[in-house]
């Protein structure tokens, strides 16, 4: 028997405008771990973060019929979290918290035994991504960390590469700035 | 314009971000950004997330027919025309913009127009950013309070925009998100009470010359 066709995001789209509710579920699946990756680089904690992705998919349904290139659902719930992302750093109840504070609650990748360092290093470097300017953060946490490519983030964050490219220099000049005050 | 402004138009890097990867401190700049790397948090999205936002998605009310049609109204679809449509097109336009005593485009980009034979309007752009709601209307003394007026997000970026027909003198106006909540404009140049303990924002519209 013949394995099972997977939709397309296009049609995922189309059948929940159809009134299939439950096919949205496909795209939480499919994007889930992306725009959890990206919420947790610029919330301020994890749970913070998990909200705002569950606040960025509930958005993109009530909101569905809006979306003008339904082959490309993803990097449209992706936008969508990105403004809340950019807001929520705006906000003042999220600066009561340091995302450092984030950096170092976070279990270590690498080696388990220099959890210690690692966590100041991770701290000291976080503080300093926390004084960035929402856009700036934003375009460094998706060049630099997320290791996007220049077009890619573009198209995402509708800005011409030119500009990008300058809004990501400026953050690494300020991150530069920074990380000699803590140093 | 110089040769960096051409450059900028033309969607080139900027002098001042191109080749900063080359700098000659781009050793200590690696350093740095595999450290970000290494103390980025990491981590799936947790299980119980696709359950809660199926869960908040289910309890949201079915889409009236009201709504269905607004937004097959307002949502993009591509449409197919051919040379020969847009030729007659064109030209039904001309013969409309050539028309003795049509509208005349006005200053400080409103579009002035007749409605009938001698009241004025002058169409005025509305702002509203407002990244959660799912409809947003205005309303004022120029539409007796009706929110009539539904405002647009083709590009589900969260910023509402619409254009509303409104005569000249000094008017009135909240904006009236998901028919449910009033909000008053945040970047309104005036307010006033609106006798009930909120504020409602200002707007003068001039008349055309």
């Amino acid at each position: 028997m013949a394995p099972p066709v997977e939709r397309t995001d296009a049609q995922v789209v189309r059948d929940v405008l159809a009134g299939d509710r439950d096919a949205y579920r496909l795209l939480v699946r499919r994007y889930g771990d992306v725009l959890h990756a990206h919420a947790l680089c610029m919330a301020s904690s994890s749970d913070e973060a998990a909200d705002l992705v569950q606040r960025a998919f509930v958005q993109g349904f009530k909101k569905l019929h809006t979306c003008r290139e339904p082959d490309r659902v993803g990097a449209w719930l992706f936008r969508i979290l990105a403004n809340l992302c950019k807001d929520h750093v705006r906000s003042p109840r999220r600066r009561d918290v340091s995302l450092a504070t984030l950096a170092g609650a976070l279990p270590s990748r690498e080696d388990p035994e220099s959890d210690a360092a690692d966590a100041e290093i991770r701290s000291r470097v976080w503080s300093a991504l926390d004084a960035l300017t929402p856009e700036q953060r934003e375009a460094f946490v998706l060049k630099h960390v997320e290791g996007r490519s220049y077009e890619e983030i573009a198209a995402v964050m509708d800005l011409s590469v030119a500009s990008l490219k300058m809004r990501v220099h400026r953050a690494r000049e300020a991150l530069r700035g920074l990380l000699e005050e803590y140093a | 314009m110089n040769r960096d402004e051409h450059d900028r138009m033309k969607g080139a890097t900027p002098p001042e971000a191109r080749g900063a990867e080359d700098a000659p401190d781009s050793h200590e700049w690696d350093r740095m950004i595999a450290t970000f790397r290494q103390a980025a948090p990491r981590g799936s999205a947790p299980p119980w997330l696709e359950q809660r936002v199926m869960a908040e998605i289910e309890a949201l009310p079915e889409r009236s027919t009201t709504q269905r049609i607004l937004a097959w109204l307002v949502s993009p679809a591509p449409v197919r025309v051919s040379p020969l449509t847009v030729g007659l097109a064109a030209a039904a336009l001309a013969a409309l913009l050539l028309w003795p005593g049509r509208g005349a485009v006005g200053p400080n980009g409103g579009d002035m127009a007749t409605a009938g034979s001698t009241e004025q309007v002058v169409y005025v752009q509305f702002v509203l950013e407002a990244p959660l709601a799912t409809s947003v209307a205005v309303a004022g003394d120029f539409s007796d309070w009706e929110p009539s007026f539904l405002l647009t997000d083709s590009d589900g970026d969260g910023v509402w925009t619409g254009r509303v027909p409104i005569r000249p003198g000094v008017h009135s106006y909240m904006f009236l998100i998901d028919e449910l909540e009033w909000q008053t404009d945040p970047n309104a140049e005036r307010y006033q009470d609106d006798g009930f303990g909120n504020r409602n924002a200002v707007l003068a519209v001039g008349a055309s010359s």
